[in-house]
This record gives structure tokens, sequence and C-alpha cells, in this order.
């Protein structure tokens, strides 16, 4: 039969595959694109430049601090920029940017041709972007959110904030977690549902591990941020008393529902990073990673733990100390984890010949800063400590430490390791040296001191000090230190761009990798496998070193979108599901739901509007095709 | 890719015959709406457990002025919802057999229950003797009742939805995955609505 195009050999299939699967062309095009490269590829391109945004909005405060008295700024901007920066550091940058990276690497390491829900993946992607120009649009307009990146009751009140700025923020948290729960969702139905037939559980790549416990904490840790910050704008709009002690409401609610979020959040960028360093350290060693199971339990473990620590970001609100004790030891007892995972990798590195290319420098990066902030995090883990530099300088340079330590050095490792996968170019290892070299450096520089200025007292979030402190030496060295960082990012910047075209062909397998994403070309068809790989073991591309003999699927139709869908634990081949095509649909979801959330800020009734024309976007898009039964399938 | 190397690939699996068609736990939309009922689970946890927290530290509760509500409707509403989640089930029981009058009959009695129950709250509202800006008491009544409304509508909306394609013939005994996953989210709105009445309504009366 014609149609049948049976999933074989020859050219024409190859051709007909290809024109199925393919995302459409032109300016119009790119909004219905749903192939999960592509639209990985963009959460990762556009987390990078809000990288870059907030890293100038560090600069431009670190300009601020270079003096005492300094005028460049005022007190109200200096806030909205520090909020800014922390606002999209963590939700714009660090969480997006693990996504994009699961989103384009797990359905490549799992051996399948996309994720399961292809347009809600696009939908995800723009929320993200309608959320993050909304706040910069914000913020070129002077009413951008300023009261920091947790937004704290009561300053966050509308008594005390009651510009449109902390309207915005709540809104586009809300709006932002909603593409954060779409990615997290698919991901962990896409690994439990798509792996290729015999990669069970324990066949499955460490990166892939870490996805699925990352975004299982997206599911438990988001929708407390969400419910909160949908509290938050109820107290603004509607004059509710949540947070209004007058009102029987309570400040320290707002703490609990945002930390219980907000730590895990930090393990929600920690833990795809830690899966990025198993990875690179098994390529770049050329062995089998040490204690496979165990830093798969240390993963979960760190998982679970996560939830149990939020309350020490409240050790100096007054709790019960019982209550605080038990948050000590449980913030003491995530160090098992991760010590556990350093040793792993320790055993993995020993007597291993390495190559020390620029992935594996950013990982041997990440041990330093990171382990130095884990140093400070054992430090701010003890109460009494912690009351002594809290809020201060010394937390902005434990944090900074934890989250540049652990999440932006493996990003980059990440980022120089992959490129060549996305696109079939590697990066410039000259450039890329000298990037990680300044990286180091400009890190260490700038974000050292900053212990010696919390221990003198300087607190955190203030626009100017007085030269009689005697902060103005330290605060000249890391602000010249922050241009020496930033030249090291600007660095990979272009290298990353100037690799676009004029960088090393790389082949499919540039690194001799052994997981399944470098089976395929670089960067991959729109449909990742021309078949679909089966797996015998954790490293398939080592131990079945001649391609023309992999074992592959056949009878998957090219003449629609079909994957093959397998049981959730013994991965043995089950079904075949049948994809959407490219739709526009997402999009027009993506802007009903933001013109009802920006419109809330204006108009509550906007936002049943919203509402409104969402339920029509959303009948477009599901709106199900007639049996296929008449066309004699089973 | 040249045909020399292709012609030694071994097919290991063959999928020609596999089902195209999913109606459980092998479709990775029914994972999907697992996904989004925990999440949603999360939300009314995390409105629960606020609940108990603003309960814990205010004196008195509700405060003193506004006795608890009468039990009688919120209780209806309760029944129904209930009632409700038996005829989507016999709506499911009805397209497993291809019976598409019956499920469409079933379906839309659903809707009416729905319909019946967000006439039932909007009256509720009404009554209400207290507002959202008075006392924190009042804005988590509004708030969890709201909450609650919307997801009924959605859920009703959604079902209609359903049962017009239903009618339509879009679904049968093989494709239907949509009805499975409307049913389990129906459910949700349905039993979401038990832990809300008990904070709602039976815990001022224990403080």
């Amino acid at each position: 039969m014609k149609t049948q195009a049976i999933y074989d050999q020859n050219p024409e299939a190859t051709d007909l595959l290809s024109r199925t699967w393919r995302s459409p062309p032109g300016f119009f095009g790119w909004f219905t694109h749903v192939n999960q490269s592509r639209i990985g590829y963009r959460f990762i391109v556009t987390s990078v430049i809000f990288f870059a945004l907030a890293g100038v909005l560090a600069l431009v405060m670190r300009l601020q601090l270079i003096s005492p008295e300094n005028t460049l700024l005022g007190a109200d901007f200096y806030n909205q920029l520090f909020t800014m920066h922390g606002t999209t550091m963590m939700f714009f940058f660090a969480v997006p940017a693990m996504e994009g990276l699961g989103i384009y690497l797990v359905p490549l390491m799992i051996g399948t041709r996309d994720m399961s829900f292809p347009r809600l993946n696009a939908f995800g992607y723009y929320v993200y972007l309608i959320a993050g120009i909304s706040l910069y649009v914000a913020l070129f307009m002077g009413m951008a959110p300023a009261a920091g990146w947790f937004s704290y009751v009561p300053l966050a009140n509308i008594a005390f904030s009651p510009g449109k700025g902390m309207d915005l923020w709540t809104t586009m948290i809300t709006f932002i977690e909603i593409s954060a729960l779409a990615a997290a969702v698919e991901l962990i139905v896409t690994i439990l549902k798509q792996r290729a037939p015999g990669m069970t559980l324990n066949r499955m790549p460490l990166f892939v591990w870490s996805i699925l416990v990352m975004s299982f904490m997206i599911l438990f840790a988001m929708p407390t941020v969400m419910a909160g910050s949908v509290l938050l704008a109820l107290d603004r709009a509607f004059d509710m008393q949540f947070f209004v002690a007058a009102g029987g409401g309570d400040a320290l609610l707002w703490q609990h529902l945002f930390w219980f979020f907000g730590h895990p959040e930090v393990y929600i960028i920690m833990v795809p990073a830690l899966g990025i360093v198993s990875t690179v350290i098994t390529t770049f060693t050329q062995k089998p990673v040490f204690g496979y199971t165990a830093l798969v339990l240390s993963l979960v473990a760190t998982g679970f733990v996560s939830f149990g620590l939020w309350v020490h970001h409240m050790f100096t609100t007054g709790l019960p100390h019982l209550g605080l004790s038990f948050f000590t030891a449980a913030s003491a007892m995530i160090a098992i984890p991760s010590g556990i995972q350093i040793f792993c990798w320790i055993a993995s590195l020993w007597g291993a010949r390495i190559r020390f290319a620029t992935p594996m420098l950013f990982v041997l990066g990440f041990f330093a800063i990171f382990v130095i902030g884990g140093l400070t995090g054992v430090m701010v883990a003890s109460i009494p400590f912690d009351s002594q530099v809290h809020d201060s300088y010394f937390v902005v340079a434990h944090f900074h430490y934890v989250l540049i330590g652990g999440a932006v050095f493996p990003f980059f490792a990440g980022l120089y390791y992959w490129y060549p996968k996305m696109t079939g170019r590697l990066m410039s290892e000259r450039l890329g040296r000298w990037s990680f070299a300044l990286i180091f450096a400009g890190t260490n520089l700038t974000f050292f001191p900053m212990h010696q200025l919390g221990l003198q007292g300087m607190p955190r979030r203030v626009y100017t000090y007085l030269s009689d402190m005697g902060w103005g030496e330290l605060n000249f060295a890391i602000t010249i230190a922050a241009f020496i960082l930033a030249i090291g990012f600007l660095l990979t910047l272009i290298n990353a761009v100037v690799s676009r075209t004029r960088g090393v062909a790389a082949g499919n397998n540039p690194w001799q990798a052994e997981t399944l994403e470098w089976a395929t070309t670089s960067p991959p068809q729109n449909y990742n496998f021309r078949h679909l790989p089966i797996v015998h073991s954790r490293t398939p591309l080592w131990d079945e070193p001649d391609s023309s003999h992999r074992q592959v699927v056949a009878g998957l139709r090219a003449d629609r979108r079909e994957l093959l869908i397998t049981t959730l634990l013994e991965a043995k081949p089950q079904s075949v599901l049948i994809m959407p095509h490219p739709s526009v649909w997402p999009f027009l979801l993506a802007l009903a739901v933001g013109f009802g959330f920006l419109g809330f800020m204006f108009q509550p009734l906007l936002f049943v509007a919203g509402f409104a024309l969402s339920f029509f976007m959303i009948v477009g898009w599901l709106w199900p095709r007639k049996p296929w039964l008449d066309t004699g399938e089973t | 890719m040249c045909p020399a190397e292709t012609t030694r690939l071994n097919f290991a699996v063959d999928a020609t015959h596999f089902s195209r068609f999913h109606s459980g736990s092998d479709a990775p939309i029914w994972w999907g709406i697992i996904g989004l009922i925990l999440i949603e689970m999360s939300v009314v946890a995390a409105f629960v457990i606020s609940y108990f927290y603003l309960v814990m530290i205010n004196p008195s509760w509700p405060p003193i002025g506004h006795p608890a509500s009468e039990l009688l409707w919120p209780t209806a509403s309760v029944v129904i919802l209930l009632m409700s989640c038996v005829t989507m089930y016999l709506a499911s029981k009805a397209i497993n057999r291809d019976r598409i009058t019956a499920f469409v009959t079933h379906t839309s009695i659903s809707v009416v229950l729905a319909c019946a129950v967000l006439v039932i709250r909007w009256q509720q509202f009404q009554t209400f003797d207290f507002r959202w800006d008075e006392h924190v008491y009042g804005s988590l009544v509004w708030t969890i009742s709201g909450f609650h409304f919307l997801h009924v509508v959605s859920a009703a909306i959604g079902t209609a939805v359903v049962a017009t394609l239903g009618a339509l013939k879009f679904f049968n005994s093989k494709q239907r995955i949509a009805i499975v996953v409307d049913t389990m989210y129906w459910n949700f709105v349905g039993l979401a609505w038990i832990p809300f009445y008990l904070v709602l309504y039976i815990v001022p009366r224990l403080t």
C-alpha cells in the first residue's frame, strides 16, 4: 500500500519522513513550530539572552557601588535593578536554561522523535517569552518591581509598593511558572513513556535522571509560589488581607509559601547541573562513571531533602528554636547526598586519562567554586552564625558561589559540550579556555571579597554607603573584578556566535561519547533518528561501536508523525503514538493567557476575557480527528 | 545514508501492527493529566495549609461577629458533585460499548449537575455576610470559593465540548482517550470540593 510507506531503508522513505516532520519555513511558520529540538534551542538561546541582560544590570549596580556615596543611580532605580537581576537570573535564566537543555537533549538521549506534548512545549516557550519581554519593557519604562526577587511583604504590599511594578511581578511569576510546569510535566511523561526499547530505568543516562528529578521537584515546588503570588496579587488588587497584619493576615505566611518553593528552586537549578557534570566526566574520562546507582539515589535524595530546608531562609524571623534546629539538621543532611556525588566523581576521575577540553575545565571549575559555596552553606546553616551574617554581603557571596558554581559553570560546560550536537560545529577551544580562565578568576575576585564585606557589616541591597564605613577599597576591587567576569562570559557568547558559521565541522560524535544523542547527525534532523534505536546497556555507543549493526525499530510510518511508546520500568515496546502537526494555536493560547494576566493588572475583568479567549484557543488546539478506523487500521 | 550501510540494519522490533489507539495508562496524555492533577493538588494543599496557618495565628476563628455559615446548600453541592462523578463514570461505560446516545446523555447530565452546583454556589456568594477585604477569613472564603468555582466552570465547559464532539461521532470505544482524561479531571474537580467544604464549613464550627 502506497500510504503505508514502511519505515525502511530506502531514500524515498527518508525524504517522506523528512517532509512529515518538517517545521514550516518563513516568518509565520516560526509561530507554528513544535519540534522539540526547535523549541529546546529557543529556550536555550532566549535564556542566554536573559542571562546577558541580567548580567548587564549587575554591572550597572557594580558601577553604582564603585565608590562611597556614588550618585550614578537613585535608590529606587537601584532597587529595581537588583530585583530584576535576581528575578531574571532565577526565573528567566536558570530554570528555562536547564529546561531548554532537557527539552533539546532528553528525546535524543532516550532515542525518540519528539516530546509527548509538542504543542504544550511550544506554548510553554511563548509564555516564557511574553513574561520576560513584559518585565523588561516595564524596566525600560522605569516601573519594574523593586521589592527584591523574593518580594517580602509587607514591603510588597500595596501600602508600601503602590506602583504597577509589583503587580507585574506577581502576575508574571504566576505566568512563568505555567511555562515551567508545562515543561516539567512533559519531560516526566516523555522520560517515563518514550524511552528506546531496552532502556530500562537503570540504563537511563544520568542527565536524563537529573532532568526527571528536576521535573518532579518543579511539579511540587512551583504550585506553592503560584498560590502565594496569586494571593499577593489578590491582596494588591482587591484589598484582600492575606499578608496584612491588621486584617488578621500574616507576613510570615508569604515567607513560608515563597521559600517552600524557593529552596527547592535552588536544587531545581542544581540537579540538572549535577547531571551535566556526570555526563561530561564520563565522556572526558572515556569510562563509565563510578557509582551510577549511588549517583542516581543521591539525585533523588537531594530532591526529597530539599523540600525540608526552606525555613533556613527564615532563621532571623523569630520562629521557635526547636523548629529551627530541625531545619539546621536538614540543611546539614543535604551535604550527605552532595558529598556522595562529589566522591563518586573523584573516584571517576581517579587514575583516568582525563581530556582537558573546555567542558571538562568548566566541570573542574564547578568543583572548586561549588565546594566553597557549600562550605559557607554549612556555616550559614548554623543559626548563631546566620543571625550574624543574615542580609549581609556574606550571604550575597555565599549564594553567588552556590549558583554560579552549581549552575552557571555546569551550564557552560554543557553549552560547550552539546554545542556541536546542536549546530554541527565545534566551539573554539582557544576562546573557550580564555573564557573559562576569565570566568573562574572573575568569579573568585568578584565574590570572595564579599565574604569579608559581609563580615565587616555591609548589608545587601544598599544603593550606596558612607566612606567612613571603610568598605570603599573592597567595593572598588569587586567592581573591577565584575568586569573581568563579564568579559569572560562575553568571550563565550562571541565564541558561540562566531563558531555557528566558522567552527570546525563536528561530525556525529566529536567527543566519542556514549549516549544516544551522539548516534544521530549534528544537528539532528527534525525526526531525530532515521531509525529509532534499541538499547542493551548504559553506554550504547561504546558497546556497539559499529553503527551499521545497531538494532533498530521498524514499522513506524513515515507519512505521519509516529513514535514508539514503551513501558514505564522495562521500556518494552507497547504501542505507537501519533503526534500532532505544527500549529499556531499554542501561540494564540499564550497570547490569550498573557492578555488575561496583563489585563488583570489594569482591570480585573479582563482576566475573565482572557479566560474566555483561552477557551476557544484550547478547543482549536485540541480539536480531535475523526476515528481512523475507516482506513482499515488496528 | 548510503544503501550499503543500511542493508545491514537489524530490525529487532517491528511496530507495524502495534496499536495506534490508547485508552489508559499507555497514553502519554493520561500521564499528562495525572501531572496536571498533581500540580493542582499542590495548589489545593497550599490553600488548605495557608488556611490552617491563619486559623492558628488568629485568636478567634471565624472572627467575632461572623457565625459559621449554614450547612445545607454547601452539603448539597458535595452530594451533587459526587453524583456528577457517577454520571461521568456511566458515560465512560457507555462509550466503552459504543453507545453514543447514552454517552451524550450522561455527559450532558453531568454538565447540568455542574451547572446546578454553580447556581447554588453563586447563590451562596450573595449570602456571605462578610467581604473579602474585611478580614483574612473573608479573603480565604472568597478566594477558595472562587478558585473552585472557576474549576467547575472549566470542567463543565470542557465536558460540554466533549459531549458535543461525542454527538458529532468523534469518539468510539477505540478512540476515547479524550473522554478518559476529561473524566479524570472531572473527578478531581468534584473531589477537590471535599477538602474545601471541610475547611470552609466544618472547621469554623470546631474552632
